[in-house]
């Protein structure tokens, strides 16, 4: 079994955030997204992944993931180039996969359950494909699947108005290398796109049968501001956090709150859990870190109360306002404003921001 | 869809027929790598076949 990871894409959902960097590495619990696939593919006893990559944030997915020695994996690169479509990235990496099965796994999405029982799934019957459902309550929304009582899919539908069922694709997906050949039949669809679930449905009109697992635990797919906060919020909440970096006596940390080496907490703070705070992090007197906040490296906050939100890293924060539900991109600066005249909010904002004052 | 991929004969590096016809020669997007890429790497009848189709290669 090998893995494809797929890391194209454009992130237009994700700007300003994105005018930088690849959506695969925003970080999720001061983690790159991405990573998070690494190791779900890896749990599964995948160490051959083909990464996909697209025209953006090519160098940045190499600089990080290098060539897997990092994560006990062997990791070959895939030039996609143009945006064809999921089914296009597939048959991008016919030549790497040759004849085994694979994985394939949206880099931008995370899943707690990680990939081993939808591949263990597709290992225990012969399936041409094995699909990842997760049950959703606007299945109007979604390509959704309709099963059979084993759990085999009998049909895939786009977003339709009457769906037969509640159970919709993420983007988790284990192929035969059979859908090549489906893949090669395939014509653009409406959108110019390759479409994985019609690569699918030709197999199951060439008979093959195609296995499905329903996802349990939570499955987010990161392509937005709130889906990043979301997915913070709830990895925080069943990682394991461990506190490695120093805490000043008169520091109150409650609640489990990562603090890396050489991350400081220093005396007057509050620090309510869960948190992440990242190495080079400094939380100074009079600041109060509150749940699901992670603080990436090298920032510094001072006085300000934030809560829910991503700071990404190299921040200097230091204001007394209150920041909640916020993503605050790499090296964005928070001052303070209190002593300027004429009273009022001073910005320098780039290109796609969204703020509410 | 017929999908053309070239494999770098250095480091296995898999580039699409559209990045390299784009390119013409590109150095190779592999780690470490200096090889060079060209389309014509790509064998004759995949090039005549991309070229006929180029536009179904572009989104
Ligand atoms: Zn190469």
């Amino acid at each position: 079994m090998k893995g494809v990871l797929l890391s194209g894409g454009t992130g237009s959902r994700l700007r300003p955030i994105t005018h930088t960097g690849p959506k695969q590495l925003v970080p999720v619990a001061n983690k790159p997204v991405l990573e998070y696939a690494v190791e779900d593919l890896k749990e599964a006893g995948i160490t051959e992944i083909g990464v996909i990559l697209g025209h953006k944030g090519r160098e940045e997915i190499q600089d990080l993931l290098g060539n897997g020695s990092d994560y006990g994996v062997e990791i070959t690169y895939i030039v996609q180039g143009n945006p064809l479509g999921l089914a296009h990235a597939a048959g991008c990496a016919k030549d790497f996969v040759g004849d085994d099965d694979f994985v394939m796994y949206l880099g931008d999405n995370i899943l707690k359950e990680g990939v081993v029982d939808l591949v263990e799934s597709f290992e225990s019957g012969d399936f041409g494909a094995g699909i990842a459902l997760q049950e959703v309550d606007n299945p109007q929304q979604f390509g959704i699947a309709d099963v059979d009582d084993q759990g085999n899919v009998t049909q895939l539908i786009e977003k339709p108005d009457e769906p037969p069922t509640n159970l919709a694709l993420i983007g988790m997906y284990v192929f035969s290398p059979a859908v090549f050949d489906a893949i090669e039949k395939l014509e653009p669809s409406w959108r110019g796109e390759l479409e994985i679930t019609d690569a699918i449905q030709l197999l199951l009109e060439d008979g093959y049968a195609i296995d499905s697992h329903v996802v349990e635990g939570w499955w987010k797919d990161t392509g937005k501001p709130e889906d990043i906060l979301e997915a913070n919020q709830l990895v925080l909440e069943d990682k394991s956090l461990k506190k490695r970096g120093t805490i000043g006596d008169d520091a109150t940390v409650d609640g489990r709150v990562e603090l890396a080496e050489s991350a400081t907490i220093e005396d007057g703070a509050v620090v309510r859990g869960p948190v992440s705070i990242a190495d080079g992090a400094v939380i100074k007197s009079g600041t109060y870190v509150g749940p699901y906040t992670a603080v990436g490296p090298d920032s510094t906050l001072e006085g300000v109360h934030i809560e829910n939100s991503v700071v990404i890293g190299e921040s200097n924060i230091n204001t007394s306002g209150r920041i909640v539900d916020s993503l605050l991109g790499k090296g964005a600066n928070i001052g303070s404003a209190d002593d300027f005249l004429p009273e009022g909010r001073r910005l320098v904002v780039g290109e796609n921001s969204q703020l509410k004052l | 869809m017929h999908i053309i991929t070239h494999a770098c004969t250095q480091c296995g590096t898999v580039v699409s027929a559209n990045e390299l016809e784009s390119n013409r020669v590109m150095k190779c997007p592999g780690l470490d790598c200096e090889n060079v890429l060209r389309f014509t790497d790509l064998d004759e009848s995949d090039q005549e076949h991309f070229l006929d189709n180029k536009a179904s290669y572009e989104l």
